[in-house]
């Protein structure tokens, strides 16, 4: 999986490609703690190039849930798959996270 | 080697896999015996090695017998001229197995399902021959030009379940003995050799295996008589040590238990279907949709294990949300398919055969068996999440030994079925009520409330529209995997943002047919899954016919007609 981020108006866009399994929901991780840990908590994780998703990946993305809600954090997702949808709507995590189709409409509201 | 004269064994134990067996070399003053070379060269030119090292001193005749013409037994012959070279050996088998090495037969071999192939090796002696039946109690001597003689002598012993069987009494020079027992059933030529009190026996003890049982050759009733017989043998006071084709040498006590417990699993594969080339390519096109399908279904269990600790953990009960993430060994399974999904990526670039793909899919779908705790999930998420994922792997197991997966066929009210799934899928599995009238109970309440969370009705934010003109049509369906289908059409549609789905049933001609309308959704179905979906609909009582235009998505489910 390649990860690349970029900045736009404040936030932080970590762009996914490929499958977040068991070794590279690691990588995931550690990317998104280093923005964290340098003052960047607007993120906004693109999921465009993503057809598979790991319960690791899961636990990845709750996990960040948790450490980006203070009053003015921001944490969504984007450009989801239908597979990747498919398994985040089981499983009920739309409820918890915010996901918008693309990143324009995911930034517009930030 | 107990019970041989002084003979030494050098043993070459493998980890069991398809490509090669396990070798055994003997060394005697008058002749050197190599059981089974395996199938890789490599492990070849090390038998050669330790032979040229036994021949340093003095020159010892080599006998190379092989267990059965498997290609994961012999192939490493037809890759190492010095095995095969007359004047240096001589190769033994059983007639059946020389006649198909004789003409070239890929699929006795098992060379076809491998993706092997094979050439011509020239046998100099060939065991149990019918001619030599004929003929018990008379010996003959053969001498052969790498001078080494061979005297045999044909007889019969009386098999466990009565029936006797075919032993062939061999002397090699002056007084290394073997016998020779004829034990088909995992393949017609199989045979197991005794030198002292030390049995060899083949793949006897995998022969009722998934992916093994039904193979090209394979024979339920010889297979039966030749356990009997060897189990009798076993038993008996002639044996130490058995010494099976792959995987580590055991007791003769552990040989007897097995056996019994092979015995059992062979009398349960009457009417096994042939497990052929084709039918290893059918198997691992299921092994791939089944283990897909396996991925998800287990990645939205393990999610919402992880929704509700999430939840718990809010409330402030992080004891509990510790003890939920027990529930499955997440990091297990993902670490299982990925290597699943590395295999399948070796499968289609054509460097895995469809048999490695179905072991390799049988092997994970155990394992992962073992991962979660069904009983203890199911009263927190969708228990039916729980049983599609034990169905499906049980239904694998059950199509890599051979067998359709069972169903049952009853004749039912369609409207009554779909309603009332309808209904289960919009309301919480735990009412309001359910809720307060736990609440003098903590640990009721705390069980209610995790199935609450951990199930929230799946149609909860579509909007569902059902028709059925005729409330009294009746087709015969498997109940279970006809809800299980219309369950997992319904998850597929909500999970792909379907807003409103239609459901619609009305009978054409003798058929019943139902058709499910998503409309709003993102994507199309991808092929492996409406293969899935098909096979799916095959074995709830009928056909499927899947269709998608732009955002809305059509699955037409045909029932079969009652007859």
């Amino acid at each position: 999986m390649e990860i690349t981020t970029a900045t736009h108006d404040g936030a932080t866009v970590l762009t996914l490609t490929g499958r977040v399994d068991t070794t590279t929901s690691a990588d995931l991780e550690a990317a998104i703690n280093q923005q964290i840990e340098k003052g960047n908590r607007k993120i906004l994780i693109n999921f465009s190039g993503v057809t598979y998703i790991s319960s690791g990946g899961l636990r990845v993305l709750l996990a960040t849930a948790k450490k980006l809600r203070n009053g003015d954090d921001r944490y969504a997702l984007c450009c989801l798959s239908a597979e990747v949808h498919k398994v985040l709507k089981l499983a009920g995590f739309t409820s918890i996270f915010s996901i918008y189709p693309s990143e324009g409409e995911a930034l517009a509201k930030w | 080697m107990p019970g041989a004269g002084g003979a030494e064994c050098y043993p070459v134990i493998r980890k069991i896999d398809t490509i090669s067996s396990n070798s055994y070399l003997i060394r005697t003053p008058d002749a050197l015996v190599l059981i089974d070379p395996g199938g890789l060269a490599e492990q070849a030119d090390h038998l050669i090695s330790v032979i040229d090292e036994c021949r340093k001193e003095r020159y010892i005749p080599l006998v190379v017998f092989l267990t059965h013409a498997h290609v994961d037994h012999f192939l490493s012959l037809l890759q190492s001229s010095s095995l095969t070279d007359p004047e240096l050996s001589v190769i033994a088998l059983q007639e059946a197995g020389v006649i198909a090495l004789r003409e070239g037969d890929r699929d006795v071999t098992q060379a076809a399902i491998l993706g092997l192939e094979i050439t011509n090796i020239e046998i100099g002696l060939c065991l149990l021959s019918r001619k030599g039946a004929s003929t018990p109690g008379i010996p003959a001597t053969l001498t052969f030009p790498n001078g080494v003689t061979i005297r045999t002598v044909r007889d019969e012993i009386a098999g466990g379940s009565g029936a006797p069987i075919q032993r062939e009494h061999i002397t090699i020079g002056q007084g290394l003995e073997i016998d020779i027992f004829n034990t088909p059933g995992h393949s017609p030529d199989s045979i197991c050799l005794r030198l002292g009190r030390m049995l060899f026996i083949g793949d006897l003890l995998f022969a009722a295996s998934p992916g093994v049982a039904g193979i090209v050759g394979w024979s339920q009733d010889a297979l039966l008589q030749s356990i009997d017989a060897i189990y009798s043998l076993v038993c008996g006071n002639e044996v130490d040590i058995v010494c099976p084709g792959h995987g580590r040498v055991i007791s003769a006590a552990t040989a007897k238990t097995m056996l019994v417990s092979i015995r059992k699993d062979v009398l349960t594969l009457g009417g096994i279907e042939e497990l052929n080339k084709e039918r290893s390519l059918d198997t691992a096109t299921f092994a791939e949709e089944c283990l897909e399908h396996v991925s998800e279904l287990f990645t939205i269990m393990a999610g919402r294990l992880y929704y509700v600790s999430y939840v718990i953990e809010e409330l402030g009960e992080a004891d509990m949300a510790e003890h939920l993430a027990t529930l499955i060994r997440s990091d297990t399974v993902d670490e299982l398919l990925d290597s699943f999904s590395a295999f399948s990526e070796e499968y289609r670039s054509g460097k895995q055969q469809p048999i490695h793909l179905a072991l390799k899919a049988a092997h994970v779908m155990a394992k992962i068996e073992r991962s979660f705790d069904g009983a203890a999930l199911g009263r927190i998420i969708d228990p039916t999440l729980v049983s599609r994922t034990g169905r499906l792997l049980s239904d694998y197991t059950t199509t890599l030994r051979g067998f359709s997966p069972p169903t049952e066929s009853s004749l039912q009210n369609i409207s009554s079925i779909l309603e009332a799934l309808i209904i289960s899928n919009s309301v919480p599995a735990c009412s309001d009520d359910d809720l307060l009238s736990s609440a003098d109970d903590n640990d009721a309440f705390v069980q209610v409330l995790l199935a609450r969370i951990g199930t929230p009705p799946l149609l909860k934010d579509v909007e569902v529209t059902f028709e059925c003109p005729d409330p009294m049509l009746v087709a015969p369906i498997d109940l279970d995997r006809f809800c299980d289908l219309v369950t997992e059409i319904l998850e597929d549609l909500v999970g792909t943002g379907a807003e409103k789905i239609q459901i619609t049933v009305y009978k054409s001609g003798s058929f019943v047919i139902i058709t499910i309308t998503g409309t709003g959704c993102i994507r199309s179905t991808s092929e492996q899954e409406t293969g899935f979906m098909r096979r799916a609909c095959h074995n709830a009582g009928g056909s499927l016919i899947y269709d998608c235009s732009g955002a809305t998505r059509r699955f037409e489910i045909t029932l079969n007609p009652v007859q």
